[in-house]
């Protein structure tokens, strides 16, 4: 069967570019030997590919969460689990173990049928929204032309289950924990958008795969093509990397779900396996919308260096997928929480005209590279993006501090 | 009112209203943290973490649990110090102490207990019986994993258990036992020194008297 | 053919369920469910883009400020609510009848398309895109001169309950501190 394969002309079916796609190609000429139809190959396929996609990405959270805790934990003068296995590693196993042998307990006052489908609607569009994103050159599990804007569709469904999970709690907490977490998530949607609209405006296409295939190349020979990499890309990537912990309900952002503000918000409810799906969407989320961060602006699975083409462009990914992972764990273990009202004021009126302002940076940007005037778009892109913010944080400055309070019992 | 004290501590509001450079904060404390992170592989100070039944903190000699009963050299029966005199029953505050006295077949004390307990679960770690006993015998002990699933008979602690020989207090409280040790000697070197003393008086007495009655001394001659 | 026939049904129940029932909260789900569902059937038919805006503005936009709007007024009592329901019926019908007949009308009158639903879509996004900016310039103009007016008057409002509630504070408290409460003597 792999003589008939390679001798057909396919890529080799180990070739390491090829790699991820090889439960895919199993499955499917293990169906056409066994003698399927067509379409039942074509289905089969598909659910291989679902299937790694889903798989890599679970075992990736269970990693996750272990390594989250282990680096927060030293970043905290502390070590992390390393009683269940060596290191911890089996810890994991334990938290499922136990997620799945709690009992699962439904308010009296709640809706159950609303209730359980809150959980399962907010794993789902992560789940969806993992499928577009393009992990290496060869593999993309669903191409379609408009990914990008299928991805942030799925995304806003998610706000609509976190409504569902605190209303359908029927109890206080978890109905101003979905409060809080819904204006949250639409406040940073926005800046979310505007920012992906530059590398849209740049690219002149929504499809993700040749958002990644334009980002190739190098200036100056060593300098990766990458979004982040101009003035505008620098900004807009900012803004984007700091909208998503929001979406992400992430440390610093993560109010809706603070065990010292408001018990557990809108999960508060929720227990057992229900809750593990909850956790397992928020991560879920976090790989998703990380994924497309790097897409955008990262490159994708474009390598750094002009040499390193032979190393397999998935690795590129996943290494710089584990880079920007790093980064929301050392930002959780550093910042403390804003509250909802200084969430808000940054997102509206910090993020917003910064991000309304990436969108002429970007089109002068791309017009006057392509008519040749490189100095003439750094001297022009970079004022319009630096000037404004600077006057930002001056405003935040002074209207922030804190002012002189005068004690009216305490001087007498 | 003292200006000084709390207005001080707010924050400078012109220094906060200046401009200083967006996110220098921000990126100062990432240093901070990144710093601990990669120090606490090799520095003991950024690690403080005891890994519990493996290791175990040590604990300050000023720590105090539940009471145990000193004893000299290997007998924990001959060398108990206690004497059942019955002081820490009577002065123990939420009377937690329970004595018997040991008797003989006469009646007669033995001055040792026979029945020590002492209740821990109505115990409440105060040291009131070791300041009041007047033989050294009950000290504070230090040891906490006292887990038990009995909570009846399993926290009432008697003499067996209560008994630690004066090297096991030596070891959990230095000061203490030295300044003990150092003083029961100096009283059993007195008593020695008196005893030597009065034997050295008896036999010369006895010497005197041997010597006067051989040699027929006169009684009055003296006088 | 058959993904209209499937859909249709489960979108007629779920908006005779969102205007049916008695929780507020219950009827905004399925109005959300309903709009979800049309665009499930924008996307059956080839319009892709029309169906994934059709979910992110509707269901992930306009849902959500409807279930917000839900969450932050108190939903009446719902016993009066369900008492004054035979009047509303009748005023909801009288209300929508003419508009279902004037749809059917129209709908009746144009050519059904027979023609497959999987055909290649008639314009790209690009020529949308072109279009919405070229020949429709107008338009978009007006719309967006109506959403700056009504962010611009919904911050005004805000800004106007924000202030006067702040200032009644700010008085209260300079009234305590003006006149500090004193202790008589006994």
């Amino acid at each position: 069967m792999i003589l008939l394969a390679v001798s057909s002309g396919a890529p080799s079916l180990w070739a390491p570019e090829w790699l991820p796609r090889l439960p895919q190609r199993l499955v499917e000429m293990i169906c056409q030997a066994l003698g399927a139809p067509d379409w039942l190959v074509a289905i089969a396929g598909f659910i291989a590919a679902a299937a790694t996609v889903v798989g890599v990405f679970l075992g990736g959270f269970a990693l996750l969460s272990l390594i989250e805790r282990k680096t927060l934990a030293r970043i905290q003068n502390r070590i992390g689990p390393n009683r269940a296995g060596w290191f911890g590693i089996l810890q994991p196993v334990a938290d499922g173990i136990k997620m799945l042998t709690k009992e699962d307990i439904v308010p009296a006052k709640a809706e159950w049928l609303l209730h359980l489908a809150a959980p399962i609607l907010i794993v789902v569009p992560s789940i969806l929204a993992l499928g577009v994103i393009p992990y290496g050159r060869e593999w993309v599990p669903v191409r379609l032309e408009l990914g990008l804007l299928f991805f942030f569709a799925v995304g806003t469904l998610t706000e609509l289950a976190v409504f569902i999970a605190g209303w359908a709690s029927g109890s206080k907490f978890p109905m101003l924990g979905a409060m809080r977490a819904i204006s949250q998530m639409v406040s940073y949607e926005l800046p979310l958008m505007i920012s992906a609209l530059g590398v849209i405006m740049v690219t002149g296409s929504l499809s993700l795969p040749a958002i990644v295939e334009h980002q190739g190349g190098f200036h100056l020979g060593f300098i990766p093509a990458w979004n982040l990499f101009s003035p505008w890309g620098l900004s807009a990537g900012i803004i984007f990397y700091i909208a998503s912990i929001a979406e992400a309900n992430r440390c610093p952002f993560d109010l809706p779900e603070g065990e010292s503000e408001i018990v557990a918000g809108h999960m508060t409810e929720y227990s057992g396996f229900k809750y593990a799906l909850f956790f397992m969407g928020e991560y879920l989320g976090l790989f998703a919308i990380s994924g497309l961060g790097i897409t955008l602006f990262l490159g994708g699975w474009q390598a750094p260096l002009p040499g390193l083409g032979f190393v397999p462009s998935w690795i590129w990914f996943f290494a710089k997928l584990v880079v920007v992972i790093m980064s929301y764990l050392w930002i959780r273990g550093t910042f403390p929480r804003v509250r909802i009202d200084q969430l808000m004021r940054f997102a509206w009126l910090c993020l917003l005209p910064m991000a309304l302002l990436t969108l002429p940076a970007a089109g002068l940007w791309t017009i006057l590279n392509r008519n040749d005037h490189n100095v003439l778009a750094w001297l022009i892109t970079v004022p319009l993006l630096l000037i404004p913010w600077l006057i930002l944080t001056a405003i935040y400055n002074r209207r922030l501090a804190p002012q002189t309070r005068t004690y009216t019992f305490a001087d007498s | 009112m003292d200006q000084s004290s709390n207005i001080h501590r707010l924050p400078d509001p012109a220094r906060a209203a200046r401009w200083s450079l967006p996110g220098l904060g921000l990126f100062k404390g990432l240093v901070v943290t990144a710093q601990n992170m990669i120090q606490s592989y090799y520095r003991k100070e950024r690690m403080t973490t005891v890994q519990y039944p493996e290791q175990r903190a040590p604990i300050s000699p000023n720590f105090r649990n539940f009471p145990f009963l000193a004893y000299d050299g290997v007998d924990p029966v001959a060398g108990l110090r206690c004497t059942a005199c019955s002081i820490c029953e009577k002065e123990c505050p939420p009377q937690c102490i329970y004595i018997v006295l040991d008797r003989d077949a006469n009646g007669k004390s033995l001055k040792r207990p026979r029945i020590f307990d002492i209740d821990v679960s109505v115990c409440m770690n105060c040291g009131i019986c070791s300041e009041v006993c007047p033989f050294d015998s009950i000290y504070m002990d230090g040891e906490y994993e006292l887990s038990t699933d009995d909570r009846f008979d399993g926290l009432l602690f008697g003499l067996d258990r209560l008994a630690k020989s004066a090297d096991y207090h030596m070891k959990l409280r230095p000061e203490q036992a030295t300044e003990v040790a150092a003083r029961r000697k100096a009283e059993e070197d007195k008593k020695l020194a008196t005893q030597a003393a009065k034997e050295a008086k008896a036999k010369a007495e006895q010497a005197k008297k041997q010597q006067e009655l051989p040699g027929q001394h006169e009684k009055g001659a003296d006088v | 053919m058959t993904p209209l026939l499937i859909l249709s049904p489960l979108i007629l129940l779920a908006a005779l369920g969102a205007v049916w029932l008695a929780r507020p909260v219950h009827a905004a789900l399925l109005l959300a469910l309903a709009l979800a569902l049309t665009a499930v059937f924008y996307l059956t038919i080839g319009a892709d883009f029309i169906g994934l805006v059709q979910f992110m503005v509707y269901v992930g936009a306009i849902a959500v400020l409807i279930v917000f709007s839900l969450l932050i007024t108190r939903p009446g009592d719902e016993a009066e609510e369900l008492a004054r329901r035979p009047r509303s019926l009748v005023t909801g019908l009288a209300c929508t009848l003419p508009v279902l007949a004037v749809l059917l009308y129209s709908v009746s009158r144009s050519g059904t398309a027979e023609s497959g639903a999987a055909d290649s879509p008639a314009f790209t996004l690009e020529q949308l895109g072109t279009a919405l900016f070229t020949t429709h310039v107008p338009a978009v103009m007006a719309v967006g001169v109506l959403l700056t007016a009504v962010m611009i008057g919904a911050a005004l409002f805000a800004r106007g309950a924000h202030a006067s509630s702040v200032s009644r504070y700010a008085s209260c408290v300079t009234e305590a501190t003006i006149k500090p409460p004193t202790l008589s003597d006994p």
